[in-house]
């Protein structure tokens, strides 16, 4: 970096640096991938509302970052969000969104619906042109009826009676396309949604470990953090392990004797307290 | 604050040391309809009249009790408009807070930026100062709390306290009834009672409002049944 670097200006694509890249590409460098999200996240409307649906696995590329984490997030308490993508970006959308209705239902005096929800978060997300990386499933119920959309990173919406989104998203939809009927049971809409995001959690590498569930209906909202647990973790045996001697083969044996390094000599004031 | 053109402040000190913009922001807060609050031993009540211009006015279009986050409220005497403007930063701020900190706001941290929004308007160019007086109640883990806001951005702590056009009577009848270890519900009748001692005319459940907090830290305003109740109760 030089010392006469002129401030980059605001807004807008930058392409200086596209005649390096293309440089770099034709010598023979690979250029980065984009990392497909590690998520299975769902959601359908059923008779009285909707549910959600997400796995537990947070990924870092091939390793599995936190076994239990939360994917559906908060945005109003008849409203909740399912998160794919990057975290922090999930994570960070969802806060922001969540805190811009709770000062729009003290300015209204009203519940807030899933349309303002969602323009919220697809203005946010098309104003930054795709680079904050968060594909959410946004349900709710409001006075207007149960609501179910799909947010993609660029900011487009889909409106639609079920939804999957994520890498494990077409282990998820296919089990949606098969088995989803309108006019569900609230036990047949949860048990549906836990049979998409099993799939996503046994087909997909990226998704894994627990089901989080939530189901909102007029005026209630039940979430059923950990609903499923298909994947216990077998602990080491509480009792202990016992290996007793001449389990192993003892090979050769070898004793070196330290060097006496310190002389010890009797007497002497005791160390002050 | 203000364009370039107004960019001196139009809040000056006179030669005694005094604000007169201050002194008669107070006075627009005093010649407000009266409003106070009781800090309970489990609780907060702030109370208000709601006395309107004309029968013809829709009384249920106006608020003057707000809530600020789910465990503050917030009641005023003076300006209407200027009220709103506050209460507008107050939210935002709280939200704000709660967005860095991921804590709920604290009552005092509430009570303390509010103030220094309005002390912000005694010291910038181009504008006045906010022509009401604030009752903020709270309930958090410091337990229920009551704090006054003046146009000046000075704020205080009380036990019960009033505000408006019959201020120093209510206080007198605030002091004379207020127990250390009263209940919310004694409070609550004892609010009535002493909005009912200066009002003109006579009290009932659509000219007054009243804001609470119990023990579960839910701010809530009143309905007029649930005033009718307590009115009830007090006669």
């Amino acid at each position: 970096m030089t010392g006469s670097m002129d401030l980059p200006a605001k807004g807008g694509f930058s392409f200086d640096l596209c005649r390096r890249n293309n440089m770099l590409e034709k010598n023979g460098l690979k250029l980065p991938g984009f990392r497909k999200t590690g998520t299975t996240i769902v959601g359908l409307v059923f008779q009285d509302g909707v549910v959600l649906g997400a796995d537990t696995r947070a990924t870092e590329g091939p390793i599995v970052a936190d076994k239990n984490c939360e994917k559906i997030h908060f945005m109003a308490p008849n409203i909740y969000c399912c998160g794919a993508g990057t975290a922090a970006d999930t994570e960070a959308v969802t806060d922001m969104v969540s805190s811009q209705l709770q000062l729009h239902r003290y300015a209204t005096g009203r519940e807030s619906r899933v349309v303002t929800a969602l323009t919220l978060l697809k203005s946010h997300l098309f104003r930054y042109q795709g680079h904050v990386s968060a594909a959410l499933v946004l349900g709710g119920v409001d006075c207007t009826g149960p609501h179910l959309h799909t947010v993609y990173p660029h900011g487009s919406t889909d409106t639609l009676p079920f939804a999957t989104m994520g890498s494990g998203s077409l282990a998820a939809m296919s089990v949606f396309e098969s088995k989803y009927k309108e006019g569900l049971t609230r036990e047949e809409g949860i048990q549906l949604v836990s049979d998409a995001i099993c799939a996503g959690i046994f087909n997909d590498l990226g998704s894994g470990s627990n089901v989080d569930v939530c189901v909102i209906t007029k005026g209630k909202t039940e979430y059923l953090r950990n609903h499923q647990l298909p994947n216990p973790r077998t602990y080491a045996s509480s009792k202990g392990y016992s290996f007793t001697k001449g389990q192993t083969e003892v090979l050769s044996t070898k004793i070196t004797p330290l060097k006496q390094k310190v002389e010890v000599t009797e007497g002497g004031d005791a160390m002050e307290e | 604050m203000g364009d370039s053109q107004y960019s001196f402040s139009l809040t000056t000190f006179s030669p005694s040391g005094k604000l007169v913009q201050i002194e008669h922001a107070l006075t627009a807060v005093g010649s407000g309809q009266t409003s106070l609050g009781i800090k309970a031993a489990n609780g907060v009540v702030i109370a208000t009249e709601k006395k309107l211009p004309s029968i013809l006015v829709d009384e249920t279009s106006v608020q003057k009790i707000q809530a600020l986050t789910p465990n503050i409220g917030v009641v005023y005497s003076g300006m209407g408009p200027d009220f709103r403007v506050l209460v507008r930063k107050s939210r935002k701020q709280a939200q704000q807070y709660y967005r860095l900190y991921k804590e709920h706001i604290p009552v005092t941290q509430l009570v303390r930026e509010t103030a220094a929004v309005m002390q912000e308007f005694t010291q910038s160019g181009g504008v006045r100062p906010f022509g009401v007086s604030l009752l903020i109640a709270g309930y958090d883990d410091n337990g229920p709390q009551l704090y006054q806001v003046d146009p000046s951005g000075s704020y205080f702590s009380w036990k019960a306290s009033a505000m408006g056009k019959n201020v120093s009577n209510a206080k007198t009848f605030l002091e004379k009834r207020y127990t250390e270890d009263m209940e919310l519900d004694d409070a609550i009748h004892t609010a009535i009672l002493t909005l009912k001692e200066g009002y003109e005319g006579q009290i009932s459940s659509n000219n007054i409002e009243i804001g609470i907090l119990r023990a579960d830290r839910e701010f809530k305003v009143l309905s007029p049944a649930e005033i009718k109740d307590f009115l009830e109760e007090v006669e």
